[in-house]
């Protein structure tokens, strides 16, 4: 089965890399995580994934149920990176359950943070869907566990950020052409002014690789779901087609370059024998911003935002064994990148007349 | 300007010290900013709870005002203290919320830009609080969906387990209206009491209405 990710399109003027809705509840029989000693941990764990083995059948998917300190630390990892899990949730030692469904796009972490945290992910804009889901999942649920709540603070969460809806939304939108330029620190600024919180995915401080960013409510305490849900899809589809206006405009007045941008990156991945998660990252976005523009194609279609998430340092080692030391870890993440990026359509090299005359005059 | 001690990325951080009166500022990127040690300081610079910490720094200021009195609140189900609650600004349980509720109701209307929860409920295993079922009692002594209710359950949830989220929110909203008008008065704000008022009137007219209208019709949708 496909696993979410390896169904992101790359269509034009679609930005969208994936969807995400987050929902924390937590049982009514027991304190907060927290305040939870390893025994009674372990038996509310128990409890709650005896109490849901059945949820296969309700999502019709294969679900696998277990505890993190089963999971390996590099696999535990690789989840991390892939969000399955968060990084809170990976340090922790208390005893933590974990659901996941075999296409990786509903997972539940129980004693985490909070009792229960359900995550649904979803390829490109899908928050709707999404939503729908969620709550049905969140019946199936309460139906069996009681959810602490009060009507003046709604669900109650562990720490105060996350109380009321309990509900995080979050978008991932690509924005190669439009973050690079000059007013793109105000834009965002103009935006968070919304309620929204806008962040880098990839990289360190400032600096984001692979212009990705993450678009996700910052209150979740007196806005409905939906009034919440509307906020994200409302900012992100504003960036969305900000973005086309300036990759339109760039692809009519410097069509050679942005070719050249495309191509150039593709055949550095093709043929680098080492590769840094910050050059992986930004060839990888020129190459995904190429084909959803047009001017360059694969034979096949394929999903490059899964060689996205298989270049992180732990989802390399699980692929392709533990290096030896740090350096080797670029081999590995070049090695990787030989093998998954797809062919390109030969026939499809564009005439070059257009653009020459440009670069001329 | 970039970062005097990476000299690779960008410096977003001015640092001002000031040692025997001499003033002396520092310019470092978030990343270098982080690795240094700031003492308190550091805490704004740790990128895993950024949001979550600034509840802290909302209570951390008055607290110190304040008397000590209120540090001794201890939540009698779990023992969480206010001040362990202000360190890391973490509940331990849910009974917190409502120990801790007239500490922290203003801190948390400034985090989160409201204090009051709308949308989704719960549909299932709700435990009624005292005054939504003061307002059930008055509002549905006729109601033939009441009699089938065994007593001590929720007021959302029929006796078939089943929900009706409609009334469930129109109590939900009386009870905070009925807050509302409560603190109006007290603030003599009559013109915002006036509104609260008559939209209590509102929803609990049509409450009855519903009921009267198709009760039984009602008792048997849900």
């Amino acid at each position: 089965m496909l696993k979410w990710y390896e169904q992101v399109g790359m269509e034009p003027e679609n930005n969208y890399i994936s969807s995400r809705i987050r929902l924390a509840r937590n049982w009514n029989e027991y304190n907060f995580p927290n305040k939870l000693d390893v025994i009674a941990g372990g038996e509310m764990v128990e409890r709650l994934e005896y109490g849901l083995k059945d949820l296969g059948e309700m999502e019709e998917e294969k679900f696998l149920s277990t505890t993190l300190d089963k999971i390996p630390e590099t696999e535990k990892a690789a989840m991390r990176e892939r969000r399955v899990i968060n990084s809170a949730i990976a340090g922790k030692n208390s005893p933590t359950g974990l659901m996941l469904s075999e296409s990786e796009d509903i997972s539940i972490v129980f004693n985490g943070d909070d009792h229960i945290r359900m995550q649904l992910l979803a390829p490109n804009q899908n928050l709707n869907s999404l939503w729908e889901k969620a709550d049905k999942l969140d019946d199936y649920i309460n139906a069996r566990f009681g959810y602490a709540y009060d009507e003046k603070y709604g669900y109650l969460t562990s720490f105060p950020t996350n109380v009321g809806t309990g509900m995080r939304a979050n978008i991932v939108v690509h924005l190669p052409a439009l973050s690079s330029g000059k007013q793109f620190p105000n834009l965002i600024a103009q935006m968070t002014r919304f309620g929204v919180a806008i962040r880098g995915v990839y990289g360190e401080g400032r600096e984001n690789y692979g212009s990705f960013y993450d678009i996700s409510n910052a209150k979740t305490l007196g806005m409905s779901e939906r009034e919440i849900m509307d906020l994200v899809t409302k900012v992100a589809s504003q960036l969305n087609s900000q973005e086309n206006q300036v990759r339109a405009m760039s692809l009519k007045n410097h069509k050679t370059e942005r070719q050249d941008e495309a191509y150039k990156s593709y055949g550095l991945m093709k043929y680098a024998r080492k590769l840094s998660m910050r050059d992986a990252l930004t060839f990888l976005s020129q190459v995904i911003a190429g084909i959803s523009d047009g001017i360059i194609a694969t034979k096949k279609p394929c999903s490059l935002y899964k060689m996205v998430l298989g270049i992180q340092p732990s989802n390399l080692m699980l692929n392709r064994g533990e290096p030896q030391d740090k350096g080797n870890l670029d081999i590995l993440r070049a090695e990787y990148i030989r093998k998954e990026l797809p062919e390109l359509k030969e026939n499809d090299i564009p005439e070059q007349g257009e653009g020459k005359e440009e670069t001329n005059g | 300007m970039l970062c005097e001690r990476c000299k690779i990325r960008e410096a977003t951080i001015q640092y001002t010290e000031v040692v025997n009166g001499v003033k002396k500022e520092h310019n470092f990127c978030t990343q270098c900013a982080r690795e240094m040690n700031f003492g308190d300081v550091s805490a704004i610079f740790d990128s895993e709870f950024p949001f979550s910490k600034i509840l802290s720094a909302l209570l951390g200021e008055e607290g110190k005002n304040e008397n000590a009195d209120l540090a001794q609140i201890v939540c009698p189900t779990c023992h969480t203290t206010y001040q362990e609650f202000v360190e890391n600004s973490r509940f331990g349980c849910p009974d917190c919320y409502e120990v801790f509720d007239i500490l922290i109701s203003d801190s948390i209307k400034q985090l989160q830009g409201s204090d009051q929860h709308k949308g989704k409920r719960p549909k299932y295993g709700l435990k009624m609080t005292a005054e939504s079922r003061i307002t059930e009692k008055s509002e549905t002594d006729e109601s033939p969906a009441k009699e089938k209710k065994p007593a001590g359950k929720s007021s959302a949830v029929s006796s078939a387990g089943k929900p009706d989220p409609e009334r469930a929110e129109r109590i939900g909203e009386i009870r905070a209206l009925k807050k509302k008008l409560k603190e109006a008065i007290r603030d003599e704000q009559y013109e915002v009491a006036a509104k609260c008022r008559d939209r209590i009137k509102e929803l609990e007219k049509d409450g009855s209405d519903k009921k009267n209208g198709g009760g039984a019709d009602h008792a048997e949708m849900v």
